[in-house]
């Protein structure tokens, strides 16, 4: 995890398609899901683009993990915006790779996540969020 | 006097005082949406009959206009004393005490407050229903320097809130309210309505409560802290926990709901204040029902009514061309 903070070039960040429109969505499909099974390094699959998940969207996104789940790549999810970050809980898919609110985040040193885990362990007491979003390494 | 109400329901009392009270439901959580199983509208209808009175009214119209416009009715038609109670919290109140309160303290509003502020229950006399009418034609905003408070020191939650609702459910589900789930009980903190289908490897974790007609699919998992209300379906392997399912809503499969507010398609977490849309996602919607409407107040609530039923008082609809904007409910 270390190396995560202090090379950041060391990971790939690929946004996730947002296009509105099927055909320039179908292009930006292809071109990810490419740059995906093309990658060598860990991955960070960036929501930020999107204000929310379609039900293509989320076909798409378990595409992506179903490309990953036989290699060693590591990945992890931005999620951009809080109804994102709900619906990759309410699917499931957080469970699968650690959900961070933005980029800066995802490559924070692991102490940063800790923190906020306790964050939420907090909240989690107080009996209004089990989030299982954040992580450390 | 209804803040961001879009509808109201309103009762007045034939004696021994003139009686109302209003509601304020607030898309997308309306208050004529049941909690376990139960009506609030019906919960303080029970309360307003233990006071005596006869008949109330039940109004709804066009929020805040509408509702100021209406008492300031009830005081050309020379009512004494009015209850309101807008329909946006359920309290175990003790309506006699508030009124003897009113009476003692000779103030001419007296609003009702819990720890959190006001729970939308007030008592007005004339001169303040006269000032209310006044203020409402003359445009100007209402003035609460002669309101005395009522503390409340029981139960309440407000029912607008999701988390709140969320809570009333929780505290109905382990006896800590005096709300009680709206079904059988078939084991320890376990209530189900009419007609339930669970399948046989569905689980069901108490605290729950599952509401009449619905559909609970293979590998499902309902709680702990559940409620799944009417004529919902929870398709295969979708799990509820420490959340509301609203009625005639579908889930589909392999979903996790927690800490969650689930209305339709639309998805409230709790925990992160945040707002989902399920519908687009294709993970969950509202399941259409013939001849039913998603209007607080529908039509069939004019008949019973009228026959004067002292079951739950039902759902009734205000045309928009109603010469009155309230309906007279006999208790």
């Amino acid at each position: 995890m270390e190396d995560k903070a202090m090379n950041r070039a060391a990971w790939s960040i690929l946004p996730f398609p947002s296009a509105s429109n099927s055909a320039s969505r179908r292009a930006q499909r292809k071109d990810f899901l490419s740059a995906l099974r093309a990658s060598q390094s860990p991955v960070i699959l960036d929501f930020s683009p999107c204000r929310s998940l379609s039900f293509e969207d989320i076909d798409l996104l378990l595409e992506c993990m179903a490309h990953v789940a036989g290699r060693d790549t590591q990945v992890v999810f931005v999620s951009g915006s809080r109804a994102t970050r709900v619906l990759l809980e309410v699917t499931r898919i957080s469970s699968l790779a650690p959900v961070f609110n933005s980029i800066e985040e995802a490559l924070a040193p692991p102490e940063t996540g800790a923190v906020r885990d306790a964050e939420d362990r907090a909240q989690d007491r107080q009996g209004v969020s089990q989030s299982q979003t954040l992580w450390s390494a | 006097m209804v803040p961001g109400g879009d509808d109201f329901t309103g009762m007045r009392a034939a004696r021994p005082h003139g009686l109302a009270a209003f509601a304020s439901p607030r898309a997308p959580y309306s208050s004529r949406l049941p909690i376990l199983g139960n009506d609030v509208l019906q919960s303080w209808t029970e309360r307003v009959r233990k006071l005596g009175v006869q008949s109330l009214w039940l109004a709804s119209g066009a929020g805040v206009q509408a509702a100021t416009s209406a008492l300031a009715e009830f005081a050309r038609q020379g009512i004494e004393r009015l209850l309101v109670i807008e329909l946006k919290s359920y309290a175990e109140m003790d309506l006699a005490d508030l009124v003897r309160f009113h009476c003692e303290r000779r103030s001419p509003v007296t609003e009702a407050h819990d720890a959190g502020g006001q729970l939308g229950v007030r008592l007005l006399d004339r001169p303040a229903l006269r000032a209310s009418g006044e203020k409402h034609e003359s445009s100007c905003p209402p003035t609460d320097s002669v309101q005395t408070p009522y503390q409340f020191s029981g139960y309440s939650k407000r029912i607008l809130s999701a988390r709140e609702r969320q809570e009333l459910v929780a505290d109905g589900l382990t006896g800590a309210c005096a709300m009680r789930p709206l079904g059988t009980q078939i084991r320890e903190q376990v209530w189900i309505g009419e007609d339930v289908k669970v399948a046989t490897s569905a689980r069901i974790l108490g605290p729950t409560y599952i509401g009449a007609r619905t559909v609970i699919r293979a590998g499902a998992t309902i709680g702990p802290f559940a409620s799944v209300e009417r004529d919902c379906v929870v398709d295969c392997g979708t799990t509820v926990e420490r959340s509301t399912v609203l009625p005639d809503t579908y889930l589909a499969p392999g979903l996790l709901i927690r800490n969650g507010l689930v209305d339709g398609g639309h998805l409230e977490h709790l925990g992160w204040g945040a707002a989902a849309d399920l519908e687009s996602a294709g993970l969950g919607n509202r399941i259409p029902r013939r001849g039913s409407s998603r209007n607080p107040f529908s039509a069939a609530t004019t008949d019973a009514c009228s026959r004067g039923d002292n079951a739950l008082v039902p759902n009734f609809a205000l045309s928009s061309s109603a010469p009155q904007p309230w309906l007279q409910v006999q208790l």
